[in-house]
């Protein structure tokens, strides 16, 4: 079977600048803090198949971007190699780009004199969809997408839910094979992410053959939509599989959740006998502290309590609950999503 | 120093160490001076070869006119560094950096931000007119005699006509609120028209008598003419203003700068009302 | 690749390209009707530094009229001579707009275009390059336009220049190889932009008054040859920029025999054909700068990050 995107061992180092290392050797200067080379992925190696919405789900900085980066060919990789659509990224870019579009959440894409639907047009040129196609198609997403009253508005006057669904409309008017979004969701209100998350799901089901690469850090939509995941930190895939067997992987394991008066240190719960690994987040504004635990022996759960109570802090509540994939996350990275 | 002068100052400084990163930290300090440098003595350039060229084609040497154009365009690199120094900052904040509206909301007086903003492109342009001078006289024989006497007048004139400049350019800064992004239209025409009407380059009495009477409106005018009067050796060249001594020339520089200084609060005052009316504090006009 | 495959992808491509050029040509004209302020500022108050550059030739010429050692004859021939130089400036500021739209509007332009966000999705896209510049160059031409017809216009009649015009055909010819040229060494120039941030725009600020000088906007070139040794190598080397010997050939076609015929460069015939090859050499030299740039700036990571 053909791959829609196939990696092998894909490497991207990024090499401060020498303006950035001058200022370093300035003791005074500013940005001179651990700027040295950051290997932004590392070895990846992954295959997407044809008709697949496969997620990419990691924390900020893990690399995802810049995994679609190279795949959109905008950027080349140190070392390793990846195909679109059957062509290698680095020797045939523009078989590629016929065949791809990219959508990014919070980007501010076109010129903000023209209008949604001019603006959108603009673009599908750059692909030469013939002009009456592409209106039709703008029309029909404008619809679709509940931008219908907003299709003569300059692009300027438009709120940021307006803008990103604009912009998810320039990714679909060029009708790609392979559709890249990188958080498409981001900052955006529960009825804009949900038309978005409904269309991506009915448009990648109901046509033979396109493609969609998620990057998201929202555990909920990558669950819902995807038909499979790759865990991603620190430029490193670390698992890959369907949202049910990635959570089957835990599922020797318990997880609880416990609420509790802020901690002075959650240091007490690393190592400890039976806890495989546990996050723990902090909300001033309720003064508590919120942990998980993915416990391999649930006869932990005491030595937990007894941790919590020799600092004095007094447990709000205790919850044994189904593995999610958050707990999958926190089992292989050791730390939540946010 | 009163709380508010304190303010202010603190507002200058940082507005002019700011100006000063945007301006010069894409390379090295002494290729940002070389740059900032070869822009206006290139400039000066074509000056030298139009004269040039009209010596040899008529076989007529003017050493006096000469002087006096070079003279004039090399104190006109303070006009377009102050110009562009300004009111480029509304547009580069708002569509290029897209900090306007941060600033903007700040505690701060946006209009000493401005100055300090400018602040760096006016001191460059001060080395730019000082290197351009001097390369004028030791070089293409510029006439330059000056006394000591003058020196004090000198200053008076130069600090002034700065004063003067900024002005202009935050009014022009409170248009650039409305307008959409010209920033280069504006850095060429506006000082065009001072170019033009100013006697920068050739006698007031070269325009027609309309455009003269509108220059002796601008204290440029009185700027210009009074330095030369200053940096030059006698000549017999008609300005147009040869009827008034270099003090009546100081007063009358001094009195139309004030207005303008009020002129600039004003314009600029209405230029942030409307832009706010019409809701174009922050907008993107690029295209 | 068959041959046969790659015969039926050329019209896909040239449709693709065609497609985009009116693509980003469209934003460009529409604009500039929303925003008709560029009228005032682009193109009227621009009007006014060319201005300038004729009152200094009048003001010159004035003080020969009023010098009284000098005889009738010699007056009559500095006025005849100063009306040609004034001629000379309109047609170089009307030909400026061209240079300015080159630099700013499609060379710089891509710099612009990535500091708001859109060059990552101009470089994922299939077209030519060449075509997204060539987009810019025809959008910009409306307002470009626009401003050198004022100034050839404004030029004429405010200072009442007569043209004559000796070969029609040739003149136009000049005219648009020598924007071919120039669009096509805006081309090159704009390749240094995918790779360069801040320091290209930098460039372009700093080339544009040193090729105003060198290329004689002001003053017919041929001038640079009576200053000396140094004259001459930069005149030499101001004949690689197009609109040197584009401007020189034009002025021999509307002026003919101005200034006794002294400050030419080479024959108009001669000029053209040197343009040509310009235009050729740019065009070409843009298409592998643009691939070779590009390829560069994807391997530093330098076509998305913006505020470099």
């Amino acid at each position: 079977m053909e791959f829609a995107i196939e990696t092998k061992d894909l490497v991207r180092v990024f090499k401060p600048s020498r303006k950035l290392l001058k200022r370093k050797k300035n003791p005074n200067g500013e940005g001179g803090s651990g700027e040295g080379p950051v290997t932004a992925l590392d070895r990846v190696t992954t295959q997407i198949r044809q008709g697949e919405l496969f997620g990419l789900l990691g924390p900020n900085g893990a690399g995802k971007t810049t995994l679609i980066k190279i795949l959109c060919t905008l950027l080349l990789p140190t070392s390793g190699q990846a195909w679109v659509a059957g062509h290698d990224i680095s020797k045939d870019p523009f078989p590629i780009r016929e065949r791809i579009n990219m959508v990014s959440g919070g980007e501010t894409s076109g010129y903000g004199l023209l209008t949604t639907r001019e603006n959108v047009w603009m673009f599908s040129q750059f692909y030469g969809v013939n002009s009456k196609v592409a209106k039709a198609r703008i029309d029909e997403l404008l619809h679709i997408f509940g931008l219908w009253d907003k299709r003569d508005a300059k692009v300027r006057t438009l709120s940021s839910g307006q803008r990103q669904k604009m912009n998810m409309i320039r990714g679909f008017v060029t009708d790609p094979d392979i559709l890249f979004l990188d958080e498409p969701t981001l900052g955006l209100d529960v009825n804009a992410s949900r038309v978005i998350r409904e269309y991506v799901e009915a448009w990648v089901r109901k046509q033979k053959g396109k493609t969609v690469l998620l990057t998201t850090h929202y555990m909920a939509e990558a669950d819902q939509m995807c038909d499979r995941i790759a865990i991603i930190d620190r430029g490193r895939i670390l698992a890959c599989d369907t949202p049910e067997n990635l959570k089957r992987t835990i599922r020797h394991d318990t997880t609880f959740r416990l609420e509790v008066d802020t901690l002075r240190s959650a240091s007490a719960f690393s190592g400890m006998k039976g806890v495989k690994n546990f996050s723990s987040k902090d909300d001033a504004s309720k003064n508590t502290t919120s942990l998980t635990f993915i416990l391999e022996d649930e006869s932990a759960v005491s030595d937990i309590l007894s941790a919590v109570q020799a600092q004095g802090a007094k447990i709000h509540y205790l919850q044994k609950s189904e593995p999610t994939l958050e707990d999958v996350f926190i089992s292989m990275v050791g730390r939540g999503l946010e | 120093m009163s709380a508010t002068v304190r303010r202010q100052w603190r507002t200058f400084k940082w507005a002019a160490w700011l100006g000063w990163e945007m301006d010069s930290n894409w390379t090295e300090p002494a290729l940002f001076i070389v740059y900032s440098v070869v822009k206006p003595v290139a400039g000066a350039f074509i000056l030298v070869l139009m004269y040039i060229v009209f010596a040899a084609i008529g076989n007529y040497r003017d050493p006096a006119m000469f002087s006096y154009i070079y003279v004039g365009n090399s104190f006109f690199i303070f006009v377009g560094s102050t110009l562009f120094g300004t009111f480029q900052v509304i547009q580069a904040d708002r569509e290029w950096y897209q900090t306007l509206r941060y600033t903007y909301i700040s505690p701060i007086s946006y209009y000493t931000y401005i100055v300090g903003r400018a602040a760096s492109k006016v001191a460059v342009g001060g080395l730019a007119v000082l290197i351009t001078l001097i390369f004028g006289v030791f070089v293409l024989g510029v006439q330059f005699q000056m006394t000591l006497g003058s020196v004090p007048i000198f200053f008076v004139g130069l600090v002034l006509g700065l004063f003067c400049l900024v002005s202009i350019g935050i009014c022009l800064a409170g248009v650039s609120f409305m307008t959409a992004k010209h920033t280069h239209g504006l850095a060429e025409g506006i000082p065009g028209i001072f170019y033009v009407f100013c006697g920068v380059l050739f006698p007031l009495t070269a325009l027609p008598g309309w455009a003269q009477s509108f220059g002796r409106g601008i204290p440029l005018t009185y700027w210009f003419d009074l330095t030369r009067r200053l940096i030059l050796p006698p000549n017999t060249i008609d300005s147009g203003l040869g009827f008034f001594s270099d003090l009546e020339i100081l007063a009358l520089l001094l009195a139309s700068s004030l207005i303008f200084f009020l002129l600039s609060l004003g314009i600029f005052k209405l230029g942030e009302y409307m832009a706010r009316k019409a809701g174009k504090i922050d907008m993107t006009t690029s295209y | 690749m068959s041959a046969a495959t790659v015969t039926s992808r050329i019209p896909h491509r040239i449709r693709l390209n065609l497609r985009a050029v009116v693509g980003r040509a469209y934003p460009r004209i529409v604009g500039a009707n929303r925003e008709p302020s560029w009228i005032f500022f682009e193109a009227i108050l621009p009007l006014l530094g060319i201005a300038a550059y004729v009152f200094i030739y009048q003001a010159l010429a004035n003080r020969v009229l009023l010098d009284p050692t000098v005889s009738a004859a010699d007056k009559a021939a500095t006025v005849a001579a100063t009306n040609a130089l004034i001629g000379s400036v309109v047609l170089g500021g009307t030909m400026i707009a061209f240079w300015l739209n080159v630099l700013w509007s499609m060379a710089s332009q891509l710099y612009w275009e990535k500091e708001i966000g859109n060059l990552q999705l101009y470089m994922m896209a299939p077209m030519s390059r060449m075509a997204l510049l060539g987009g810019m160059a025809v959008g910009g031409m409306f307002m470009t336009s626009v401003r050198a017809i004022t100034t050839l216009v404004a030029g004429v009649v405010v200072f009442s220049i007569v043209l004559q015009v000796t070969n029609p055909f040739l003149l136009i010819a000049v005219f648009f190889a020598t924007l071919v040229a120039l669009y096509g060494m805006g081309m090159t120039l704009a390749s240094l932009y995918l790779l360069w941030g801040r320091e290209a725009w930098h460039l372009s600020a700093l080339l544009e008054e040193p090729i105003f000088f060198t290329s004689g906007f002001y003053f017919p070139a041929g001038g640079l040859a009576y200053v000396g040794g140094w004259g001459r190598v930069l005149l030499t080397a101001a004949t690689a920029i197009p609109a040197t010997l584009g401007l020189d050939a034009m002025r021999q076609l509307v002026f003919p025999g101005a200034w006794g015929d002294k400050l030419w460069i080479f024959s108009p015939e001669v000029e053209l054909v040197i343009i040509l090859v310009l235009g050729v050499v740019f065009l070409v030299l843009a298409r592998y700068a643009l691939a070779y740039l590009e390829l560069l700036a994807r391997r530093e990571g330098r076509l998305t990050s913006r505020h470099q």
